[in-house]
């Protein structure tokens, strides 16, 4: 009897010991993930996230989309507007150009690849000139796609991230030696715009990243922005600094210009106001003349809809910013490269 | 049924010979061919490695190390860095001030140092002693500047595990073996508009 008693308890305690050796066990493999799928455990303070930032109020979304233009580039980099609203996209050593309402037109091969170009309107003495923006070059295009000339190189320094057309200069913003360069319609440098030089209160633009874009107003200045200082100057074709009139400051809040350094591109309305993009939190906004915010067109929810792809680290996954264009109907073109895509928007009543 | 090789289901003898010959040739060439290789890789030792383009700095690297205080560390191309005044992996998102104050400083760990250059630049120097690898500042230099800052296996510190914990942790595989005598994978300036 006592002999069958101490044996129900050896068993019962090896029953015990196994049961907890397997329990243990069980949870040891449970929660000793090797893989990494339970994430890294660090407290919440070593995350990092904009998404707090992505929201746009309301009151700011005046503009709606109106059409899309699918634009078959695998990295579209730029896109400006010709004669008759036609849209030009430039990218993959190629630039495409299409009827307003989509339809291909034509597409011109290029022998590198593309940064910006511009389209010279109707009022020009050579209408419908297409201006190819490379890194080091400009090179100009009939109508009928046909070259009708190829610029000399600029220095190796140079970054050409930029385009604006007056009547007889042609604007390039130069990333890499941070300045606008105008040229005669020949290529020919003729002047020099924004190089630091503090006896005549210019303090020099600020570059961090290779984007640096110029436009120019029918007032005749130059638009062009400061990135690093996130703001947009004013400059006379002649290089005169118009101080009082520099707008833009720094902040993820919606009336200012995120990050290091924006905004990324810029355009111009009929009426004087500008049209921004910014990189990061990509959102296209308009301000006023002032520089006071005037509206949204797309904001992050629009072009970003995954807001963890902002904080991409992969140089191939990273978004690269959206540009922008206006047409004559004062209608403003983004070049949406996630999408693929040229987005109409217009503005609402 | 005629064979010139075979009598009946045997071999001659100079079919024979020859089959040995080539067979000998085959296996010589196949042993030379293998010495050649075990001689080329020999006294090429390994080491581990974070590719910078596939990393996603996901903090794995700062947790997973079998190190008290992790072998990854955050590190700077400097001539990918746009020297930003308001740089984005040491502020946070929206700082109160530009200034070196915590409160404005986006490291967990204060572990990056920011000095002064000349108007309106600013070099960034990690401290490797307070960085604990966790990337924070990578995704903030990611999402808005050049992406300079990024993670690296310190050789100083890794012990080289046969099966390295973060390797097997790292979610984007981004881990490789390098030679031990070029045991670092580098960013240089390689982006573009």
């Amino acid at each position: 009897m006592n002999k069958s008693a101490n044996l129900s308890i050896s068993t019962l305690l090896i029953g015990a010991v196994v049961t907890v050796a397997v329990v243990v066990a069980a949870v040891a493999v449970w929660a000793i993930r090797p893989h990494g799928e339970l994430g890294s455990g660090l407290p919440g303070t070593f995350g990092y996230s904009v998404e707090e930032f992505t929201d746009v109020p309301a009151e700011w979304l005046r503009w709606r989309e109106g059409s899309s233009i699918p634009v078959d580039l695998a990295q579209p980099r730029a896109v400006a507007v010709g004669a008759n609203d036609a849209v030009y996209v430039a990218g993959d050593r190629a630039v495409v150009s299409f009827h307003p309402d989509g339809e291909l037109l034509d597409r011109i091969q290029l022998d590198a690849e593309p940064r910006r170009l511009a389209i010279t309107g109707e009022d020009h003495a050579r209408p419908g000139l297409m201006y190819v923006v490379f890194d080091r070059h400009v090179e100009v295009y009939r109508s009928d796609g046909t070259r009708d000339a190829s610029w000399p190189a600029l220095e190796q320094r140079a970054a050409l991230t930029g385009i604006a057309l007056g009547g007889d200069d042609v604007f390039l913003a130069d990333a890499g030696r941070r300045v606008v360069l105008r040229c005669d319609l020949d290529g020919n440098v003729v002047g020099e715009i924004g190089r630091r030089d503090e006896q005549r209160g210019i303090f020099g633009f600020v570059i961090p990243s290779p984007y640096f874009d110029v436009a120019l107003g029918a007032d005749g200045l130059l638009r062009v922005v400061n990135p690093g200082r996130h703001r947009i100057e004013y400059y006379t074709q002649d290089g005169y600094f118009e101080q009082p009139l520099v707008w833009g400051r720094p902040g993820v809040a919606i009336e200012g210009f995120c990050g290091c350094c924006n905004p990324a591109s810029i355009a111009l309305l009929p009426d004087g106001r500008t049209v921004t993009s910014e990189k990061g939190i990509p959102r296209v906004k308009v301000y006023t003349e002032q520089g006071d915010l005037h509206s949204v067109v797309a904001g992050p929810a629009d072009l970003a809809p995954d807001a963890a792809a902002l904080v991409e680290t992969r140089t191939d996954y990273r978004l690269r910013p959206p540009m922008v264009a206006v047409d004559s109907r004062a209608r403003v073109l983004v070049l949406d490269p996630a999408l693929g895509a040229v987005r109409v928007f217009e503005e609402m009543e | 049924m005629s064979n010139s090789r075979t009598t009946g289901s045997r071999l001659d003898r100079r079919a024979f010979l020859g089959d040995v010959v080539r067979g000998a040739g085959v296996v010589g060439l196949g042993g030379g061919a293998a010495a050649l290789a075990a001689a080329k890789g020999q006294g090429r030792e390994l080491v581990w490695q974070i590719d910078p383009h596939a990393c996603t700095a996901c903090g794995n690297c700062a947790t997973y190390c079998v190190l008290g205080e992790s072998a990854v560390k955050c590190v700077h191309s400097y001539g990918m860095c746009g020297y930003c005044e308001l740089c984005t992996g040491f502020f946070e998102a929206e700082p109160l001030a530009l200034d070196t104050g915590a409160e404005n400083q986006l490291c967990p760990t204060g572990a990056i140092l920011r000095e002064f250059i000349e108007d309106p630049y600013y070099e960034y120097h990690i401290d490797e002693s307070l960085c604990i690898g966790c990337g924070k500042c990578v995704k903030g230099c990611s999402a808005f500047g050049n992406a300079s800052l990024y993670l690296q296996v310190m050789h100083d510190r890794c012990e080289n595990c046969n099966e390295c914990a973060i390797a097997v942790a790292c979610p984007s595989e981004a881990f490789r073996r390098v030679p031990a005598d070029r045991p670092y994978l580098l960013k240089h300036q390689d982006h573009d508009a």
